[in-house]
């Protein structure tokens, strides 16, 4: 039973420190670095970021919205392809931000197709903020 | 499609029976069965299954995971030398699952291994000395989809020619009979 219980206990605190917390710490550290006058996310600036138009790799004006739209709690479509995305905020779609490996590799591809550009630590974690409160 | 069906009916007739022709999709699936993927001879089958569901994960977030059978080894290679401006967008993957998928896509090529019917055609069609990065560009596939009209590929349902499923229903599963064919505001296709 005890060992039970301390399965469970275990399972519970590491599912309370979620993986994408580390993630944003190490973006923490990194705006810091740069900057040493960071003093934190601001999920305003990263919903700007988000739906300001830029002309991105393909040459054309191009939002992050252009693809996951501006309800982030709706299905969207890729521009380029037609094809159905899932919702992007964590409240309508469960595996969002769950796993870090796919989070930083769709910021780098995403970022280069809007920005033409990877983005910056301050940025990733700004919009990465912005997302999670939605 | 009249000719074809008469034909066929005859020569059905002929051998004396309709169970190879109405079965054709039947023998489509077959033949797509999973277990017929290669990545490498003699390699056991939870592996395998890995890296197709890694191919399908990674190469089926933008569009369909198109099957590896319709281009040559060659294409595939290029292709994944350059996921950076994968047309015009940034594909790239991380170093191993690169590796797996180049694997993967290498070893279930069409000039790689036995395949049978369309998927062969395709790739054969390609000349030897050409490597293209479209499917929708090998010659069998142009002479394939040569007479449907601009209209029905420009529409909003189904945006580019390159979105299979959007008229060949059951594309995912490697399945392109004439008679799952679907194009949306028109419906079947006949020839
Ligand atoms: C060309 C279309 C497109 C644009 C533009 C785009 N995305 Fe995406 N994004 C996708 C696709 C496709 C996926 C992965 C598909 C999926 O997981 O459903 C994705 C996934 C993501 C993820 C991963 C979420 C997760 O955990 O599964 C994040 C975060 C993200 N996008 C943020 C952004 C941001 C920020 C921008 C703007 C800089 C942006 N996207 C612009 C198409 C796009
Ligand atoms: C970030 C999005 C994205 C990812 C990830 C992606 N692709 Fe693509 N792919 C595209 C776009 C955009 C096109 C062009 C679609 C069009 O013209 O309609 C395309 C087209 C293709 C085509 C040509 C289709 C045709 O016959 O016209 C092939 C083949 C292809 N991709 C294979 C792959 C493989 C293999 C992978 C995995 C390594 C992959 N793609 C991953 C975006 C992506
Ligand atoms: C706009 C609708 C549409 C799209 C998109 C489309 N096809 Fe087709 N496809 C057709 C039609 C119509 C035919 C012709 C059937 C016939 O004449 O027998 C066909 C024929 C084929 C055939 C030949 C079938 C056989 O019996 O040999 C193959 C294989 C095929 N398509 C594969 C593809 C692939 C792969 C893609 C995506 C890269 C694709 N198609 C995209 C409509 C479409």
């Amino acid at each position: 039973m005890k060992k039970v219980l301390t399965v469970l206990w275990l399972s519970a605190t590491l599912g309370l420190a979620a993986p994408i917390e580390g993630y944003m710490q190490t973006l923490a550290d990194e705006a810091k670095k740069t900057d040493a006058s960071f003093s934190g996310f601001d999920a305003k600036r990263g919903e700007k970021l988000f739906f300001s138009e830029h002309v991105g790799k393909k040459g054309k004006k191009i939002s992050c919205a252009s693809c996951h739209t501006n309800d982030l709690n709706k299905a969207g479509e890729n521009v380029f392809t037609a094809k159905v995305i899932d919702p992007l905020s964590p409240k309508a779609n469960k595996e969002r931000l769950s796993d870090v490996k796919n989070v930083k590799k769709w910021l780098r591809r995403n970022f280069n197709d809007v920005y033409n550009r990877e983005g910056t630590a301050l940025e990733k974690g700004d919009v990465l903020t912005f997302i999670r409160n939605y | 499609m009249k000719k074809y069906l008469i034909m066929a009916v005859s020569a059905a007739t002929l051998i004396g029976g309709v169970a190879l022709f109405a079965d054709d999709e039947r023998y489509e699936r077959k033949v797509y069965a999973k277990s017929e993927k290669a990545v490498q001879p003699d390699m056991p089958k939870k592996k395998l299954n890995e890296f197709e569901t890694l191919y399908q994960k990674e190469c089926g977030s933008c569009h369909m995971a198109y099957q590896p059978e319709f281009l040559p080894k060659r294409s595939w290679s290029k292709m994944m030398d350059t996921l950076d401006n994968h047309f015009e967008t940034d594909a790239t993957l991380d170093v191993n699952d690169h590796k797996t998928i180049l694997t993967y896509l290498t070893s279930n090529a069409g000039d790689s291994k036995y395949t049978t019917k369309h998927f062969s055609k395709m790739s054969n069609s390609v000349p030897r000395d050409e490597a293209p990065l479209r499917i929708s560009q090998t010659p069998y596939f142009m002479k394939e989809h040569r007479g449907i009209p601009k209209r029905l590929i420009e529409q909003k349902e189904v945006k580019s020619i390159a979105n299979c499923a959007a008229c060949h229903t059951t594309a995912n599963q490697g399945i392109y009979s004439e008679r799952a064919i679907n194009i949306p505001n028109y419906g079947r296709w006949d020839d």
